[in-house]
């Protein structure tokens, strides 16, 4: 609709429900905040016929007012918050909770407690990086911020980072910057659970401690993984506007959202590791967000040669939901564990053959991964018309390969002892910045 | 008493250092081509149909014409061709 506007012509969506917030924030991030929209009490989507009519009747009084009355929102208003807040409390820790207190009441935080960003501990930080503090690291995702050295500290110091984690957190902001079109904002925005995942490689991994053994769970094992994923989640909330309700829609929501950093465990990997995969050298620190959208633990129960080992994975990778639509842009994120990566490895598989491999084996049947879409839908993609001429049976019989090619498997040797996979859905691609540009 | 100072983490949005103004809206729809914009999600081609014909019904001469790319968003070229063809736009999203 903005396009539209653009060219000078009214133009004005009709938003269901809960998007209100959003389609307020969407203006805002998308430069035109005095947008006009319609509001309807009910998602379309899944509404019966007569409904999405009546609802629609009831709205044409306001559709014909944002198309023939000039309105102005008042939306484009800067916000006044000042640059820095003062607490008065009791004591220091007493201050801290009224920070708290006030600061998750405006849904800066993810409800866990926050460290204070006080000025010499941002300073601190910025000290972790050979770049200013006022530097531009990228406009981030989805509503666009200024991802300021200064704000990336800010947000790292609410999380309790350190400033040599600095570099991979300022790397995997300018990352997601980089995913698929426009820093994957439509993934993120979606009513889906999309999360991103970080996956650091390289010397700066070992040198910072990130697991990458057991590196997703809770713990003192990961504590740095878990420190650098929440700073790069508050700064995706607070400088890419990532807030629930507004541009976060999730219909329920994921823990992964809690974002998860992990090391590749290149030490025990019989491969070169995923950002040489990516261009950069072995001696160089880089880190990759991939857009995750689930996670299924694919087990196997005894395999000890690559062709069982790689089956397992093949027909575990076999659920989720799929895209029939003309950019078919599915995925998968392997997190594999030593334990199926050095056998595999061992029998001389290289990783482009283990995906070769597992792409020529994951196979479903068609019927099956369409079933969740009416065949009718608009966006089923022109290659996929031909469908219409079958019976349920006959689609039910026809098999293809879960994804479109065996570039769109990803493999990342993570995990401690046990033939335990963990498999992801992703999309849009993975992004690879390297971090060394950032170090102090 | 302990005084806390604390930097604010939100950062300044691009969309409001470069915001546009919406454009003029016309006195009345009589006469206007109406552009009908479907992202293809299910039921926002009903909502629109209806609220095209019901356009057509309060006001004269008026032309409605139906896009859709298949997909959502929809794709530019759609959008550009609606904004050519038509006065005003109406679309379905949030769905």
């Amino acid at each position: 609709m903005i396009e539209i506007e653009k060219t000078g012509k009214p133009a004005i969506p009709i938003v269901s429900g809960r998007f209100e917030e959003d389609a307020i924030a969407s203006s805002r991030a998308f430069a035109m905040p005095d947008l006009q929209f319609v509001i309807v009490p009910r998602i379309y989507r899944n509404l019966a016929p007569e409904l999405c009519v009546s609802q629609t009747e009831a709205a044409i009084d306001g559709i014909i007012e944002a198309l023939t009355v000039n309105l102005a929102s008042g939306r484009g208003e800067r916000d006044s918050a000042a640059a820095i807040e003062r607490f008065e409390g009791e004591d220091r820790w007493d201050a801290i909770l009224k920070m708290n207190e006030q600061w998750l009441a405006r849904d800066w935080g993810d409800s866990l407690v926050l460290h204070p960003p006080t000025p010499e501990a941002v300073s601190a930080l910025v000290k972790g990086t050979g770049l200013d503090r006022d530097d531009l690291v990228c406009d981030m995702p989805p509503g666009f911020g200024l991802a300021t050295v200064e704000k990336i500290a800010v947000n790292a110091a609410m999380a309790g980072a350190k400033p040599e984690h600095m570099p991979v957190i300022i790397a995997a902001v300018k990352a997601l910057s980089e995913v698929g079109s426009h820093g994957g904002k439509s993934l993120l925005m979606s009513t889906s659970p999309h999360a991103p995942m970080l996956v650091v490689n390289g010397p700066i991994a070992r040198e910072i401690g990130i697991n990458p053994r057991s590196a997703l769970g809770p713990g003192r094992d990961n504590q740095v993984n878990i420190t650098i994923g929440r700073a790069f989640s508050l700064c995706l909330r607070n400088i890419g506007y990532w807030y629930p309700g507004q541009m976060d829609m999730d219909t329920i929501g994921t823990t992964r959202k809690f974002v998860h950093c992990v090391a590749e465990n290149e030490e025990m990997s019989p491969w070169q590791p995923f950002h040489v995969d990516q261009g950069f050298g072995a001696d160089e620190s880089a880190v990759s967000v991939f857009i995750t959208d689930g996670e299924l633990d694919v087990q196997d129960q005894g395999n000890t040669d690559a062709e069982g080992l790689l089956k397992t994975i093949a027909y575990g990778c076999e659920f989720g939901t799929y895209g029939m639509g003309a950019a078919h842009g599915a995925e998968r994120l392997i997190f594999m564990p030593p334990d199926v990566a050095r056998p595999v490895g061992g029998e001389g598989f290289s990783k482009r053959e283990a995906k070769q491999f597992i792409h020529y084996n994951a196979k479903r049947s068609l019927g099956k991964m369409i079933q969740y879409m009416p065949i009718d839908d608009a966006r089923v993609g022109r290659q996929w018309q031909w469908l219409k001429g079958l019976t349920e049976q006959e689609r039910l019989e026809v098999e293809v390969p879960l994804l479109e090619s065996a570039d769109r498997w990803y493999i990342v040797v993570v995990g401690a002892d046990r033939a335990k996979t963990l498999v992801m859905p992703t999309g849009e691609g993975a992004a690879t910045v390297g971090v060394d540009q950032y170090r102090a | 008493m302990y005084l806390l100072e604390a930097l604010n983490p939100v950062g300044q949005q691009r969309g409001l250092m470069n915001s546009l103004p919406i454009s003029p809206r016309p006195a009345t729809l009589d006469g206007k081509t109406v552009g009908l914009l479907w992202s293809g999600t299910h039921g926002g081609d009903l909502a629109l149909n209806r609220a095209g014909e019901m356009i057509s019904e309060r006001f004269a001469n008026v032309t409605t014409r139906f896009y859709t790319g298949g997909n959502y968003p929809a794709p530019p070229p759609i959008v550009r061709q609606a904004a050519a063809e038509c006065d005003v736009v109406i679309g379905a999203t949030a769905d």
